[in-house]
């Protein structure tokens, strides 16, 4: 299975390099701009951290048609003496291959996981090639913990703008806590490392043709690691700043990706997740420091007239994923009209009965799922407004405190959400719950505009 | 004279006699036919409402989103679906039954052309079935895709895909039951040529409009450094 996506010129690579100790992997798909430096990173932390093993870096390609893979092969670490080398060191191996298969970062991904297992590699780290901020230190960091520690898997810990990352920091990060009882702060970050234990799981896998293939691939790597109990730490990395990922993609593509790649685990772990209550954080590597971060722009207006637009429109398709009460409650959000679009709030419960709702809907309606997924992004995007007019006065600590309420609410309702989705095949759509489960209430003046 | 008139009364009650002794025995035994029919099938749907259950076919059902198609809360139940049709088979088979009795060209004939007839219509009723489960969910497809993407008037662009859907529907109905063949094939020809040429004059006429459309998005979206926003995850 590992070897037939293998493209000939990569095989005949791996037979001439044999074995490799440390793997970097790059995906990339018109990065011509921005790979030149990840690159450079790259070598520089294999030779300044790993001096005594044998290193590979390489580039896994979807077809670019600017510099990308010149920019690669041409990348040079010129000056040893900037990191302070008394003599030169041999330079790690580097590769560059278009993959096969269907377009996105995950089938990048898996030919850099077939090579890395062909060539035998302890770890493996992967970076995305758009990367700004990234040293050579991040690859001790995502490498070390597998290394030396016995982890399996790290996930990176980013300092990141308070508006950045929503999808994580509304949708991934809360629910895969609450669902793995694992706190992995950004479980869909991009950049990894990775032991060759998982990475031989991964690769065992049969559904690297579905959303996996595109945006699903980092939350579908952190989901299988958690899950299956791999040990699991996080690296602190510092910002993350880089160019904006795929233009060409629009947000209900990436929100039906990801989170679809999110539901879909979700019925594959049902009954571990099941069994898991209450989190605890993952553990931390690295040392914390401040950085500045890239402001990020928006318009809250536009968000709450896309929410609204969606109350107005969306209804017969929100009433097949969502429960009475929560689809009442959204409604009398969207008839509202604030005085202005930052006074708008939608509450944190009400939010992760949202997701939830929706989870069990991908469960209920296997046919209906790209819409209903789709349909989540008018609801989405209230949320985005709602915790941007919250947050506007908030310092970095205070919105983590933010997040961290919003994760707990979460965690509340596990045992509705259990309830739902274990719910006998003869109720249907709004019917009640068992009544042996706690109902959280919907607290009505939290709907308030 | 009251000889002829005798004559011809009793002509009339020897062919009324005549033909309630040849028919009378056979409306009572249609009769009572359609009446064993009927409790029949009053009883086979009793009996089914109790210890039939049908999980699977109500997980297909509700998976496939026919049972919100057909019912939009969502409650039509395999059993409900499973007891009316043998219901409605079984006093159908009666009526059929009952009608063979008399056994009179006219009756055979309507037998017989209802008989090859009834697999057509089972299959234009399944067509048509699809059909509507298409364009509900097309429709649905396109309602959310023209939300997302700012499309004025999304309800209109659904409904118009459902009304698409389900005249082809209906036109291949048509003409698997043979059924005016030429009109439903005519009125199909004019309307999509309708719709080509209402397409080419919107595109033609209202390019600056839909440009503008576009490129307001592009502004939005695209160009501006909300951007960041849409493509951070």
């Amino acid at each position: 299975m590992a070897e037939a996506f293998l493209p000939d010129d990569a095989r005949r690579a791996a037979e001439v390099i044999r074995r490799a100790d440390i793997v970097i992997g790059i995906p990339s798909y018109n990065n011509g701009r921005t790979i030149g430096h990840v690159v450079r990173a790259a070598y520089a932390g294999l030779a300044k951290y790993f001096p005594q093993l044998t290193g590979v870096v390489i580039n896994s390609d979807g077809g670019s048609t600017d510099n990308t893979q010149e920019a690669v092969l041409s990348a040079r670490v010129e000056d040893m003496h900037l990191m302070l080398f008394p003599t030169p060191i041999p330079t790690s191996h580097r590769l560059s291959f278009p993959y096969h298969g269907v377009p996105g970062k995950g089938s990048a991904f898996r030919l850099i996981f077939q090579m890395a297992k062909r060539l035998d590699a302890k770890a493996c780290a992967v970076v995305d090639s758009d990367l700004r901020s990234i040293t050579p230190e991040w690859i001790d960091l995502l490498i070390r913990p597998i290394l030396f520690a016995g982890h399996d898997f790290v996930t990176p810990y980013y300092q990141r703008h308070k508006y950045d990352g929503t999808i994580t920091n509304s949708i991934v990060y809360p629910l895969t806590r609450m669902l793995y009882g694992v706190g992995v702060r950004q479980p869909i970050g991009g950049e990894f490392g990775v032991s060759a234990r998982l990475i031989s799981r991964y690769l065992e896998r049969e559904d690297w043709e579905t959303d996996v293939a595109r945006f699903g691939i980092d939350i579908w790597m952190t989901t299988i690691a958690i899950a299956e109990g791999f040990r699991v730490c996080q690296s602190f990395l510092g910002a993350k700043l880089h160019d904006a990922k795929d233009p060409g993609s629009d947000l209900a593509a990436m929100l039906h990706q990801v989170v679809g790649s999110v539901f879909m685990l979700m019925q594959e772990y049902s009954p571990i997740w099941q069994s898991r209550t209450g989190s605890t954080p993952a553990e931390l590597f690295g040392f914390r420091f401040d950085v500045g971060l890239d402001p990020v722009q928006v318009n809250v207006q536009r968000m709450v007239d896309a929410f609204k637009r969606g109350c107005h429109e969306l209804g017969e398709i929100w009433a097949l994923a969502l429960e009475k009460d929560t689809l009442a409650a959204v409604r009398r959000l969207g008839g509202c009209t604030p005085e202005s679009a930052e006074l708008f709030h939608l509450d944190d419960e009400l939010w992760a009965r949202v997701v939830l709702d929706f989870a069990c809907a991908y469960k209920r309606h296997p046919l209906l799922r790209g819409m209903i997924l789709r349909s989540l992004t008018p609801l989405y995007l209230g949320r985005v407004a709602s915790f941007v007019g919250e947050t506007e006065t908030l310092v970095a600590a205070e919105v983590e405190e933010k997040i961290e309420q919003l994760c707990l609410v979460f965690e509340n309702l596990k045992p509705h959400l259990t309830a739902q989705w274990n719910e006998d095949s003869d109720q249907v759509r709004g019917s009640q719950p068992p009544q042996d489960v706690e109902q959280p209430e919907l607290h009505e003046e939290n709907l308030e505009v | 004279m009251i000889e002829i008139l005798r004559n011809v009364l009793e002509a009339a009650l020897e062919r009324l006699r005549y033909h309630v002794t040849t028919y009378l025995p056979s409306l009572l035994a249609a009769l009572t036919l359609v009446l064993a029919a009927y409790l029949t099938a009053v009883l086979a749907r009793w009996v089914i409402y109790r210890i039939f259950k049908g999980l699977a076919i109500d997980k297909f059902l509700r998976q496939s989103g026919i049972a919100f198609m057909v019912d939009s809360s969502g409650r039509l139940r395999a059993t409900r679906l499973v007891a009316e049709t043998v219901y409605w088979c079984i006093l159908l088979s009666g009526v059929l039954v009952g009608v063979n009795v008399f056994g009179t060209d006219l009756t055979t004939q309507f037998i017989q052309s209802f008989i090859f007839l009834l697999p057509k219509l089972v299959v234009a009723g399944l067509i048509l079935l699809a059909g509507a489960w298409l364009g509900q969910y097309l429709g649905r497809s396109m309602l959310v895709w023209a939300v997302n993407e700012g499309f004025p008037s999304p309800r209109r662009l659904a409904a118009l895909v459902r009304i698409l859907i389900m005249f082809v529907a209906v036109v291949v109905a048509a003409d698997q039951l043979n059924f005016a063949r030429s009109v439903f094939l005519a009125a199909f020809i004019i309307l999509v040529g309708g719709a080509v040429l209402a397409a080419s004059l919107a595109i033609g006429l209202g390019r600056g409009g839909v440009q503008r459309f576009f490129e307001e998005k592009r502004e939005q979206t695209g160009e501006s450094g909300e951007r960041s926003l849409w493509t951070h995850l």
